[in-house]
Parts: structure tokens; sequence; C-alpha cells
């Protein structure tokens, strides 16, 4: 169980970097294919730890939708991660492939709040 | 003349000795080894206390008997083969040795070589046949006789069930079992008198309540104390209202309820970086709690504790400790050491934190306790939070998996036990209603793999007779290891909901993989080499079935789910095991 209260306490530690970073974004990109980087995402190793929507994977990956990173602060954990999430170099994930896994990111909804959800308020 | 009939043999006498120590049950894959001893279980000991439980592996049976003993808080009988059986349920063996649960083991062997028909017999023959094991028991004995034999049952179980507990094994000699029995009257069983686990000295016991009292911001961190109703749970309640104090279970056991407002273990990092005090109960990894590791090329951790915070631990640990297997973890300098068991101790530190404390303390206290109660609140609203990301998504979440089996387990004396509780993420554990001590059942130990079908199987069969739904959760590849366990629970009628947690993979694996090739700047994709339990995918439901048992799914629509289980429990109540196969994400 502590492995899991650690991972909850690093999505929370990089959510709240998120917010703080989203906020001084100065280069915000929105080029990308979301439908391509809905494929990328699912097969370069990203949907394993993070889950398929983004939603973290418990012990191995926060929770990164809906993205709020702005695109160079997303690109500079994906390349060189201050998390212990593996580095993706260029010859692994090329810039546009990046391009597209964040624009994905970014069209991924926020979910409802819990207090909508029945199975969550008991 | 060569004798063909005899009236009784060693092997009635060893039931008489076994069955003194209060066995209910015999968890067992047949053996030549022990045929004597078998026969005389059921037809001279006419199969009661204890009652004999087929299994399909030796693995499972001592898996069992693990499963059982966290909640009943004592082992069930394992007969084991001679080598080749002991050598099948090392594995598990080990789980239980670093889970600190009781196990009683016989296994066989002839020591006469004289005596080993040609062949099979010698083959599965040892010099020292419990060798194997000694690594992660806590004794073994080869008895020469059967009085020693006897001796060494009332010796082995006291020692298995001594804290720290643990696994024993029993030689019982093939040749012993069978020999004619030949003056009964001269061999005498030891009576198994009660025992009392060791408890902190007082002196230490009360310096360390001062420490508590005094401290501006103490905590309290329970990991894996005795199995079963007699742990920490109640105590650690009294103990951490007296001092409004905040508490992390570290999850080996359920140690503390995990809807009470002191219950901290959300904020795990933050309360220890505060801590001024720490006390650490049971801890089998205290290093661990305190510090932060980080997995990388250059494997780097630093320490949560602030300057100056000092540590205390009570522990029977450091009473039996072995040197081969590291799983004693890395050592924390700690300040005051307390030898003895922690649920044993806390009663007196109880009563010698009434001693200190005094009306000045009341308002801090009471401040404190409501600080803790608002950051509890937070912590689960963050994690309900957390839950609803991917909520309707396919494969379906954890979250919203482990949601669902709640929604039609809330209103039931239930019990869960998980192999590896953060595969399935934090949802079962914090948004759950754990209550009791029985409503959690820890991990495997020594995460070794096939453990959680089999001890889940031992957990329903405890949890039996007092009525409870016992609920499992394995990952495909766990269950996969250990399959059979299934069918064990149903020859024996054994209610249990098992839920495969199906992501079709050895998914913590494919991770770790993955992580490598990227390290490595190389293919990611090839991490699937390996790793995958598709192509063909596993029909779970078709498997349970061909054992007779009830299956469902394989289940990829999250609004399938409730009727899914519904129509499971269903069967479980009626008293046999039922598996709901989940296609679900990986983590």
């Amino acid at each position: 169980m502590n492995r899991i209260i650690c991972a909850v306490i690093l999505a929370a530690a990089l959510t709240a970097c998120a917010e703080a970073q989203a906020q001084t974004s100065t280069n915000p990109r929105t080029e990308g294919d979301a439908k391509a980087g809905e494929r990328l995402f699912m097969t370069d190793g990203c949907s394993e730890c993070h889950g398929t929507v983004g939603q973290g994977g418990g012990v191995n990956g926060p929770r990164i939708a809906p993205m709020e990173l702005n695109y160079d602060a997303f690109k500079q954990e994906l390349r060189t991660p201050l998390s212990e999430m593996p580095p993706f170099e260029e010859a692994v994930v090329p810039e546009t492939d990046a391009s597209d896994i964040y624009a994905y990111l970014k069209s991924i909804p926020a979910s409802r709040p819990f207090k909508d959800i029945p199975l969550l308020n008991d | 003349m060569a004798k063909y009939i005899e009236s009784s043999s060693g092997s009635d006498f060893m039931v008489d000795a076994l069955k003194s120590v209060g066995f209910d049950y015999i968890a067992a894959t047949p053996g030549s080894s022990f045929r004597a001893l078998q026969e005389s279980f059921v037809n001279y000991g006419n199969n009661t206390k204890p009652e004999w439980l087929t299994t399909t592996h030796e693995e499972n049976s001592i898996a069992m008997s693990q499963g059982y003993a966290k909640v009943e808080g004592k082992p069930i009988l394992n007969l084991v083969h001679a080598s080749v059986g002991l050598q099948h349920a090392s594995m598990a063996l080990y789980n239980a040795y670093a889970d600190r649960v009781p196990i009683f083991v016989v296994t066989a062997n002839i020591t006469d070589g004289v005596l080993r028909r040609p062949g099979i017999e010698t083959d599965h023959t040892a010099q020292d046949s419990a060798v194997i094991t000694r690594d992660f028991t806590k004794w073994d004995d080869s008895p020469g006789s059967l009085q020693h034999f006897a001796e060494s049952t009332v010796r082995g179980y006291r020692i298995a069930m001594t804290p720290p507990m643990g696994p024993v094994v029993l030689v019982a000699d093939s040749a012993i079992q069978e020999e004619p029995m030949l003056d009964r009257a001269s061999l005498m069983i030891p009576k198994l008198s009660n025992f009392s686990p060791a408890q902190g000295d007082s002196g230490a016991v009360a310096e360390l309540a001062r420490r508590l009292v005094e401290a501006e911001s103490p905590v309290i961190l329970a990991d894996r104390g005795i199995p079963g109703p007699n742990g920490v749970f109640l105590h650690l309640i009294e103990l951490a209202e007296l001092l409004q104090c905040p508490v992390i279970d570290m999850g080996g056991r359920l140690n503390f309820p995990n809807r009470h407002p002191l219950n901290q273990s959300l904020n795990r990092a933050s309360v220890i970086s505060q801590a001024d005090f720490l006390l650490g109960l049971d801890m089998t990894d205290f290093w661990g709690a305190t510090h932060a590791y980080h997995d990388q090329i250059h494997r780097t951790s630093h320490s949560l504790l602030k300057p100056g915070a000092k540590t205390a631990s009570i522990t029977s640990t450091d009473q039996f400790i072995k040197a081969n297997y590291q799983n004693f973890q890395r050592y924390l300098d700690v300040d005051i050491e307390i030898s003895g068991d922690a649920a044993a101790t806390l009663p007196s530190l109880i009563e010698a934190v009434k001693r200190v404390i005094d009306p000045r303390y009341k308002s801090s206290f009471e401040a404190r306790g409501k600080k803790l109660a608002t950051a509890h609140q937070a912590s689960i609203d963050r994690i309900k939070t957390a839950a609803t990301a991917g909520w309707d998504v396919t494969p379906i979440s954890t979250a919203r998996m482990c949601m669902e089996i709640w929604n039609q387990i809330k209103d039931e004396d239930y019990s869960l036990l998980t192999g590896n509780p953060f595969f399935s993420g934090p949802w079962a554990h914090t948004l759950w209603n754990m209550d009791k001590p029985y409503r959690f059942l820890g991990d495997q130990g020594a995460f070794g793999m096939g453990y959680t079908t089999p001890a889940a199987v031992g957990a329903a069969l405890a949890n039996r007779k007092y009525g409870r739904l016992s609920v499992a959760i394995t990952g495909d590849g766990d269950f996969m290891v250990s399959p059979g366990s299934l069918w064990t629970a149903a020859k024996h009628k054994i209610p249990l909901l098992l839920i495969v947690h199906n992501n079709r993979s050895y998914f913590q694996e494919l991770m770790h993989v993955q992580t490598m090739a990227s390290r490595h700047v190389r293919n990611i994709h090839t991490a699937r080499i390996g790793t995958e339990l598709s192509d063909p995918s596993i029909d779970f439901a078709k498997l349970a079935q061909s054992m007779d048992v009830h299956g469902e799914g394989p289940i990829t629509d999250p609004a399938d789910l409730g009727p899914a289980l519904q129509r499971a429990i269903a069967v479980v109540k009626k008293g046999a095991p039922a598996l709901v196969d989940i296609i679900a994400q990986g983590r």
C-alpha cells in the first residue's frame, strides 16, 4: 500500500507543477494531430503507465490528462524527466510524434466531478 | 515368515500427535512418501479435525495455509511429498516467511537406504531434505523415532506461532510411518500449553510513552504484525485516539480503519517529513518507509525525515533473522529499539501514555486531531477525483472496476484478499470501508507469483464459518501460475468471488522492459515480446467452467460489470466459488 500512496503523492506533485507551468506558458502548441497522437500514445509506451486516456496508472505513472503543461514543459518532461519516467529521446519519439501525443492529451476532456458519480459517494 | 497385515503403524501415532495441536484442515497434493500418514488421517483419524483438502500443487497448499492463517491466526497442516513436493512448496514458503505467517509443513524421507524401493523412492530421498527451505523457515527437524516426532510436533507448532511467526518443516520418515507401532503405551504426546508473545521492556515502554506525548508532531506507522484477529488493530485505534496522532498503515495487514480521521496513509510523505517523532510497529522496511528512492540509471535516495526527528520501533523481527535472503531490507538507525511483539506491547504502552498525559496537553491534542481530520477528508476527496478519470473508458479503469465491486458488496460482511495490492490501484484500500482487521489481508510477503488464488481459497475457507463474503482480486499472470486452486475451492465448496484483473500481460514486467528500451534509446514495441498474455487470449470464464466453477466474462463494457458481479455473488452466497474476468486497464 505504501507504494500506491507514493504514486498518489507523485501524481499530486506533478499536477501542482503542471498548474504552475500552465500559468506561465508562453508557447502553447496545438498543431499536432490528436488522432495520430492517440494511436502513438497506445503504441509508444505511454498508455501502459499513464492509462489509455492519461488517467494515471497507480504506482507507475501519474495522471496527465487533461494536459495542463505547455508544450515546452511537456517536451522537457518527455526528454529529460524529473520524475522516474524513462527519457523518451528524439530517436524513440520524434518531434512530430511528440506534438501529436501532446495534441491527443490536450484533446481529452476533463472528467466529471466525483460528486456526480454515485459509485464514488458511498 | 513375512507379515502381511498390522493393526496399527507409526503413522497412527503421528496423526495423534498432529491432532493434538488443533489443526482444522490439511491441504495436500498426494505423495506416496506419506501414503501411511494419509491413510491414517482418513481412516484412523476419521478425516475430521483435520479434514483433508485436495490441492493440485504443493505451492497452492502452502499459499492456502498462508491465506487461512491471515484470517484465523493459525495454520492448517500442509503435507508435501518427499523432496520434489518440498521443492514445489519452496517459493510459497518464502512468501509466508517474508509475510511473518505461521506455516506447518510435514514432508517425508526414507533415511535408511536399505529400506528404499529402487527407483522413484530413492529419487525422492535426500540426505538432508529440509535444507532447501532452511534459509526461509524458522525451524526444521527430522525425528528419528515416534517419541521424537511427537515432541517436535508440539515444539514446531509453538515455534511457528511465536512472533515473528513463520514456517516450520517436520520430516516424517516414511519407514517410521509404516513400521508397526509396538508399544503405544510408552509413547507420550506433550501438551500444547498456553504461550504468550514477548512484550517490550517496561522501562523502554515508559520512555517511549513520554516521547510520544511530548512530541509536537508524532506519527505511528504499522506494517506486518501477527496475522488474524489478535493484531494491533484495536489497540492502535485506542493509542492513536489518546494521542490524536496520525497513523500510516503500510499495508502488510489492515492495521487501522481506512476511514478513521487519524488515518493519514494517503498523506504519507508530508506527514513523515513533518514529524518530529516516528514510531514503527512491526515494520518490515522502516528505511524504505522513511526514504524516497529513485529508480533511474543512477539509483539515488534521500531521507524524508526532517533534521532532528527521532525514531522508535517495536518489533519481534530482530529476535529472529536469517542471513541469506535479504528481505530484512536496509538498516534504519532507530533511536529507541524495543524488542517485542507490537500487539502484545501496545496495551502496556497505552497505559504508560495514560499515565504521562495530563490536562495541559488537552487543547493541543484536540487541535492536532481536528487538523488531521481535515487532512484526511481532503485526501479522500483527492483520491475520489483521481478515480473519475477514465470512468467510462474501455478497457475498464481499475477505479471503475473496484468501485463496481464495492457497489455490490458494501452491505456484506466482506473480506478482501489481493496479491499485489497496488496492481489494481489504490481504490479498494482507500474508498471501500475497511473497519475490521479481516477486511483486507495484506500482500504475498515476498511478491512471489501464484499466491493470490490459492491464498484467497485458504482465506475463504477460514471466512466460511463466519459467513463472510470472501472477495479476491488477482492479476491474469498471477492466476495462470496456480489456476488449479480454483478446483480445490469447487471440490470442497469454498465460497469465493474471484475477480481476474485481466490486462492480458505480465504488465509490471512489460513496463520494466519498456523502461530499459527507453533508456537504451531502442525499440519500445518489442517490450511486448515475452510479456504479453494474448494471441491467443485466455478465456478465464471457460477455464473456471471447466472446473465446475461459475465463470463470467470477459467483461469489456463497464456497464456490464454490475449485472455480472450480481450473478457471481448469487452463486457465492450459495456456497460455491465464482470467477469474473474483467478486461481492465493495466493499472
